[in-house]
């Protein structure tokens, strides 16, 4: 029971952290069903995805009732995320799992970066570019009776569709490699290079990590790398994590956050890099 | 320069119904894993202890016999196919609005969700 706990506790963790700062919860639930439960790692980015699904969800909901992301330009590049996806979860088994466990600490060190020169030129604003799967600004307007989105979201015309949907493949191999959402390539790939802007570009990118993520959870389901135990209660955590950190996002000072996450991230980063060549 | 129209004019009225299939399918889903990690709790399962692989023609059975594996799975189950469901609704609401573009592409996301199934299955 206290296992089941430290679980739900640690997924609840892996969530606020993750929506107060922008990111899926992926990034912070491998390592920690790695290194502080001892799974193997094709099974912690199993149950990561699944629960990368879950938050996604709920907040994509949100964002098309509101009708911020732009669904149809979603869909376009969902076709070569599931695409990656079906490729990276096909891959993830042919691959040493320390050559994956180097993968991941290479994305957490890219993360660990990109965060700490957004937290160098932030000023304590809410939500920076830096952010990635964030569901949590939709969630957090949702609860706090926030006004409309649409009229703050000025007129655009998608361009580099081509490129866009490159760069949505590899989201979609790194997303199922990782078991991450994938945000951390797409919003930055719709908003810089596809002249999508920014909230559009984080609400799209929520929308499409759900088809992602599906893609290849139900290949890790399928060849039994899921387990249903340590899924229920992590996915349940994130859940709740997501929501409440929602509700914080706007009484946390996020540059101290940032910082302690930037050093977060590149501890474990050290970790699942003494882990592989261990 | 290759570009698509920003279709913020005629935003569909079925973005709003597929929202509420997200929120609803994503509600779903945490009240049966809730009910599968109570009863986890209930019958003193670690969740370190090692679940059942998946297994479809078992579920009517642990569900039935309040396993809490059976609600996990379904749970699991649901988490997964609040997207694809969003997708077919997709392709539906496009449909009855005559896009047959889109359409296309939600039955293409679709057919590549099969070819992930299809490649677990034999793969497995």
């Amino acid at each position: 029971m206290l296992v089941g706990l430290v679980m739900l506790a640690g997924g609840a963790t892996a969530g606020v952290f993750g929506s107060l700062l922008g990111l899926g919860g992926g990034i912070l639930i491998v390592p920690l069903l790695t290194l502080v439960f001892g799974l193997d790692l094709r099974e912690a980015v199993g149950v990561s995805l699944v629960s990368v699904i879950m938050t996604s969800s709920a907040a994509a909901g949100v964002y098309l009732e509101r009708h911020v992301a732009d669904l149809r330009l979603g869909m376009r590049l969902e076709l070569f995320t599931a695409f990656g996806a079906l490729l990276g979860g096909s891959i993830a088994f042919l691959l040493d799992e320390r050559l994956l466990a180097i993968l991941f600490a290479a994305l957490l060190g890219y993360v660990a970066f990109t965060m700490a020169r957004g937290a160098r030129s932030a000023s304590n604003a809410p939500r920076e570019p830096a952010a990635t799967d964030d569901e949590t600004a939709a969630e957090a307007s949702a609860h706090d009776g926030g006004p409309d989105p649409m009229p703050g979201v000025p007129a655009y015309e998608v361009r580099n569709l081509r490129l866009g949907q490159l760069g949505a493949t590899g989201a979609g191999i790194a997303s199922a490699l990782l078991g991450v959402g994938g945000g951390i390539i797409k919003v930055p790939l719709m908003h810089l290079a596809m002249g999508v802007p920014l909230r559009v570009a984080t609400a799209t990118s929520n929308l499409m990590v759900g088809i992602t993520a599906a893609a290849s959870s139900v290949i890790y389901l399928l060849r039994g790398e899921i387990d249903p135990y340590v899924a229920g209660p992590t996915a349940i955590g994130v859940f709740l994590g997501a929501t409440i950190g929602s509700r914080l996002a706007h009484r946390v000072d996020l540059r101290v956050l940032r910082w302690l996450f930037v050093v977060v991230l590149l501890y474990t980063a050290v970790q699942m890099l003494l882990k592989a060549v261990a | 320069m290759t570009t698509i129209d920003r279709p913020d004019t005629a935003r569909p009225t079925f973005e709003r119904a597929l929202g509420r299939l997200l929120i609803g399918l994503t509600y779903v889903a945490v009240a049966l894993l809730a009910i599968g990690v109570a009863l986890m709790t209930a019958q003193g399962i670690s969740p370190l202890s090692g679940g059942p692989r998946f297994d479809a023609s078992r579920l009517p059975a642990d569900l039935a016999a309040a396993a809490p594996a059976g609600f996990l799975w379904l749970g699991l189950l649901a988490i997964i196919a609040a997207p694809i469901s969003r997708v077919a609704a997709a392709a539906i609401g496009y449909a009855r609005t005559s896009d047959r573009a889109m359409v296309w592409v939600a039955i293409a996301i679709l057919v590549v969700i099969a070819a992930s199934i299809a490649s677990a299955v034999i793969a497995s």
